[in-house]
């Protein structure tokens, strides 16, 4: 989970590599706030994978990369 | 996760962000009146359920997302204290969990040029950045040290 200055450097640096998923900052910035904010909440409490995914719907990413079908909370 | 685990997870993070490190378990265990066994007995289930990462060897942490307990490439500096983040998504969750602005130091992981990226008021300063994500997120925990 990588910064990159360019789409040009995304390319180059993945090579031979599957290509993954690319994001703006701006877009990763949003996503941060969104999954980040309640950490040191001293109320916390675990996040369902629902939760989570609601987060990832909720900005857009909604294809199959950003589909989390683990069996067990992305806390 | 029951509530005593919760507890134990939320009392760890409170003493990362108290310590601006990660805490060790003779420190948890202090604090929340437990021996360090419990403590770590704890922390095992924790990182089963994915609400922190150990070190495979060690009875340290590795993560308690998104703070880094080990140096990273992903420096962030919020809060009047140098923070590591586990990557870029992870950088801007730092300044994110701690609800302040911040200024996080890494590199383009292809050419190494240096970047800096001020976050205030939750937007980069650097709109032209690109993050880019190999994993597919069903994956991301098998292997999140590598994710």
């Amino acid at each position: 989970m990588n910064l990159f200055r360019s789409e040009e450097h995304i390319v180059r640096w993945l090579g031979t590599r599957a290509n993954g998923a690319t994001i703006p900052v701006t877009k990763l910035c949003e996503l941060a706030y969104a999954w980040w904010g309640d950490r040191i909440d001293p109320n916390w409490q675990p996040h369902t994978r629902q939760q989570n995914q609601a987060i990832l719907n909720g900005l857009g990413l909604t294809d199959q990369f950003w589909s989390l079908s683990a069996t067990v909370p992305n806390t | 996760m029951d509530e005593g685990d919760v507890a134990l997870r939320n009392l760890t993070y409170g003493l990362f962000v108290e310590l601006g490190r990660a805490p060790t378990v003779d420190d948890t265990s202090t604090a929340i009146g437990a021996t360090p066994d419990d403590v770590w007995a704890g922390w095992q289930r924790l990182h089963d359920d994915h609400a922190l990462v150990l070190q495979s060897h060690t009875r340290e942490l590795r993560m308690a997302n998104p703070f880094s307990a080990v140096p990273t490439a992903y420096r962030v500096f919020a809060d009047d204290r140098w923070w590591y983040a586990n990557c870029a998504w992870d950088a801007f969750g730092v300044c994110a969990a701690l609800h302040v602005d911040g200024r996080i130091e890494a590199s383009c992981a292809d050419c190494g040029e240096p970047i800096k990226v001020q976050v205030r008021d939750e937007q980069p300063d650097d709109v032209t950045l690109l993050f880019h994500c190999v994993v597919p997120a069903a994956l991301w925990w098998d292997d999140i040290v590598s994710t």
